[in-house]
């Protein structure tokens, strides 16, 4: 019985030994500091530039009074697709759908062309 | 309550036509806001999408497009307010919704002539008298 409380206590005590070794708690920082959340799918989330572009085309491609074929990243709803003002707070609606984003007013005045629309919705950080 | 709510929303009277135009903009971006809450209380999910409702509410706003008096923009949008809120609080019911917003947009049946559509010239002159 004594003996074996001497054998364990000799055995456990290896193991603190090792923790407390300066290599394997340096191993442990380093790996903390520079590949932090290596598994973690956080920075996912935010869209890449191709993506909202291509979705934003798609948007405006689909409204019915739109041609197709003239939608460019460059184009500007008024001035290059005919549309008027209401059919332009049309576009930002069926934009704020696709994003699921909720644009205030006073931005959503300032969206007139496909380019603004892109911008904005790249830097927004809920756009999903 | 939630009626009253959103109809003080539009005070007595706008000063320009630009404050109409802003109003009318506010107006149906609330009306976009709310079609996915009108489409879950209808259950229009398998008649209709939201991008032909919208298109269909800015049709309607479009049919008063010429109106340049701000005084009669702001009793529009007040019926408009009003429809609006009839329609989110179930006020209305689903075959109002189809014939209003969804189907009524081609006209009555009865006017645009659907059902002569496929005949012959023979036909439709026999229908309409005896002699031809």
């Amino acid at each position: 019985m004594a003996m074996r409380a001497a054998i364990l206590r000799h055995i456990r005590l290896p193991a603190r030994a090792q923790t407390l070794a300066g290599p394997r708690s340096r191993e442990w920082s380093l790996l903390g500091s520079s590949a932090s959340r290596s598994m973690s799918s956080h920075g996912d989330d935010h869209l890449t530039k191709e993506e909202v572009a291509e979705r934003v085309l798609a948007v405006v491609k689909s409204f019915p009074k739109v041609d197709p074929a003239t939608v460019s990243p460059d184009v500007h709803f008024q001035n290059d697709l005919g549309l008027d003002s209401l059919d332009n707070v049309e576009i930002v609606m069926a934009l704020e759908e696709e994003f699921k984003l909720e644009i205030p007013d006073l931005e959503a005045d300032k969206i007139d062309s496909c380019r603004l629309a892109i911008e904005y919705i790249y830097n927004h950080p809920m756009a999903g | 309550m939630a009626f009253t709510l959103r109809s003080v929303k539009v005070p007595p009277n706008s000063a320009s036509l630009e404050e109409a135009k802003q109003r009318v903009f506010d107006f149906f971006r609330a009306a976009c806001r709310s079609i996915p809450t009108i489409m879950d209380i209808y259950n229009l999910d398998d008649v209709v999408n939201k991008s032909d409702l919208r298109s269909a509410i800015s049709a309607q706003i479009r049919k008063n497009s010429h109106v340049t008096n701000p005084k009669v923009i702001d009793m529009l949008l007040f019926k408009g307010m009003e429809e609006l809120n009839n329609v989110t609080e179930h006020a209305k019911q689903r075959h109002h919704i189809i014939g209003q917003y969804v189907v009524g947009r081609q006209g009555l049946v009865q006017d645009s002539g659907t059902k002569e559509k496929g005949l012959s010239d023979f036909l439709k002159s026999f229908y309409k008298s005896n002699y031809f």
